[in-house]
């Protein structure tokens, strides 16, 4: 199956080992997925305070309608941020008709359209829904018996059109039939879709610590080995910000924060250099040793 | 007796932005309220916010940390019995306390990520966060001393690229869209 992929800012920077692994579990499954071209960012969930909601939106939509004029196929988005971002603007376009009337209004100021022909698909979706969990089973060259794993979709990934679209948005099950898919065992974990404080890091750091140190004793106590995601900032406040948690709450995890690429990966047996982990910071190696790694 | 002030008539300012209409349509249940993640360290929590505009007291909505304190989770959105998109009016209020010049951080950082959005058609993280110090001030550089550590492993796992991403080949147009899209917001909704 082909797709018009939007790779977002972050699969470059601070998620890069996304970035990385998503391409190499590309490849394995033969996902065709090809970058929109000349995709521009989203605005995240903080340009609309500077210059409002609709342009915003608009300027988003530019991204819909270079992936449909393109024709590769729906969009595939791997950032959850991203994800709410295209998926909530191509939402508008199908069921508000006088919003994409003027975001094409907008839109045609650089002779661009956008019909609404498109669907926008976050990867755990096509995972599920396109690949198969069969397939990820008969692609599992490494079961990964005994790992527990906390499952953490993140908000955005679940909620991007406000309402139930490829999961439920308070109950997310999807991570973790891929996750038992690979024969890892998935945790119950009460925060799965429970928000980590966002990019508020520079802003009211607090709010990382409070929410994001919730999401890490949640998994703790859930007796989890390792803490997965689809979402770039979920991984890097659980990550990045782990030993900053440890400091300021007395705490002391050491639990390391996979993306679900870099899973797939290693249960796939793919190259483990391929799979971006020198960017992990709270170290992989005692999960990776147990699998031969 | 009840001592609640009901004055919506003051409040218009809000009500007409671009989501605030919405939030006439509160019906005070709290869902929001105990739903909000942030909560604990918001001035008011939304339904405390959605009541004070019944009340015509846009002076304290206008001065509440809560919009700046949203991270646009979505929980309370597909939770409100009423359907108020309540991450919308969050946005309108960020936006017109944007406009009035507000100090908050996020305003920096969201204004910082827009310019760094519009000079590239990509944002570029490291310069993004400089410019923020660079902008708030002495208060935000002895905070960002205290963070240097997780920075510096940041950098260290190679997730703070040194260099900027190339120039979107359309930046023209993006700006081209993003004149137009403004003009239209202006025209009303
Ligand atoms: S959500 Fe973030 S990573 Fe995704 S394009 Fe927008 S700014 Fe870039
Ligand atoms: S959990 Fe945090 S980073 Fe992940 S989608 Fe939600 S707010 Fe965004
Ligand atoms: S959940 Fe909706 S109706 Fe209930 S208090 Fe909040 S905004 Fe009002
Ligand atoms: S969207 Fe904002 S206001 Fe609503 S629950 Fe999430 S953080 Fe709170």
């Amino acid at each position: 199956m082909a797709y018009s992929f939007y790779p977002g800012c972050s699969m470059e920077a601070t998620g890069k080992a996304y970035g990385v692994s998503f391409e190499a579990i590309n490849k394995a499954l033969g996902l065709e997925a090809k970058d929109i071209p000349d995709w521009n960012c989203c605005g995240a969930t903080v340009v609309a305070n500077v210059i409002g909601d609709f342009p915003q939106q608009a300027i988003t939509a530019r991204n819909l309608a270079l992936a449909e004029k393109n024709g590769a196929g729906d969009i595939l988005v791997g950032c959850s941020s991203c994800f709410m971002n295209l998926a909530w603007v191509n939402e508008r376009f199908k069921t508000e008709p006088e919003f994409a009337q003027k975001c094409n209004e907008a839109l045609s100021a650089a002779g661009l359209q956008y019909n609404g022909t498109l669907r926008v698909r976050h990867l755990l979706d096509v995972l599920v829904n396109d690949i198969g969990l069969d397939e990820i089973k008969a692609r599992t060259i490494k079961p990964l018996e005994g790992l527990k794993v906390a499952c953490y979709s993140g908000c955005q990934t679940v909620r991007g059109v406000r309402r139930p679209d490829f999961d439920d948005v308070e109950r997310p099950k999807v991570l973790g039939q891929i996750v038992e898919a690979m024969g890892a065992t998935a945790v119950p974990f009460t925060h799965a879709a429970r928000c980590c404080g966002g990019s508020q890091q520079f802003t009211n750091v607090n709010m990382i610590y409070d929410l994001t140190g919730d999401v890490l004793e949640a998994a703790h106590q859930a007796g989890a080995d390792v803490i997965v995601t689809p979402c770039p900032m979920c991984h890097m406040n659980c990550d990045a910000y782990q030993k900053k948690i440890n400091q300021v709450k007395g705490r002391n995890y050491d639990m390391p924060v996979f993306f679900i690429t870099q899973l797939m990966g290693v249960a796939f047996d793919l190259k483990v250099k391929e799979l971006g982990f020198e960017h992990n910071i709270v170290s992989p190696q005692k999960i990776l040793k147990r699998f031969g790694l | 007796m009840c001592a609640f002030k009901y004055n919506p008539a003051a409040s218009r300012e809000v009500y007409n932005l671009e989501s605030g209409k919405y939030a006439q349509q509160c019906m005070q249940c709290g869902l929001c309220a105990v739903t909000c993640p942030a909560r604990h360290l918001m001035d008011y929590t939304p339904r405390q916010l959605f009541k004070m505009l019944f009340a015509g007291e846009v002076d304290k909505v206008l001065k509440a940390n809560t919009p700046w304190l949203c991270t646009s989770c979505c929980l309370c959105t597909v939770r409100c019995p009423r359907g108020i998109p309540i991450i919308d009016v969050m946005h309108s209020l960020k936006h017109y306390h944007f406009e009035k010049g507000t100090k908050a951080p996020v305003a920096t950082l969201s204004k910082v990520f827009f310019d760094s959005m519009m000079k590239r058609g990509r944002v570029f993280e490291l310069g993004m966060t400089n410019a923020y110090y660079m902008k708030s001030g002495f208060g935000a550089i002895k905070d960002a001393m205290k963070m240097q550590d997780v920075g510096m492993a940041m950098m260290k796992a190679k997730r703070l690229p040194l260099a900027p991403p190339k120039k979107v080949k359309g930046l023209g147009d993006v700006k081209k869209i993003y004149d137009k899209a403004v003009a239209l917001a202006k025209e009303g909704h």
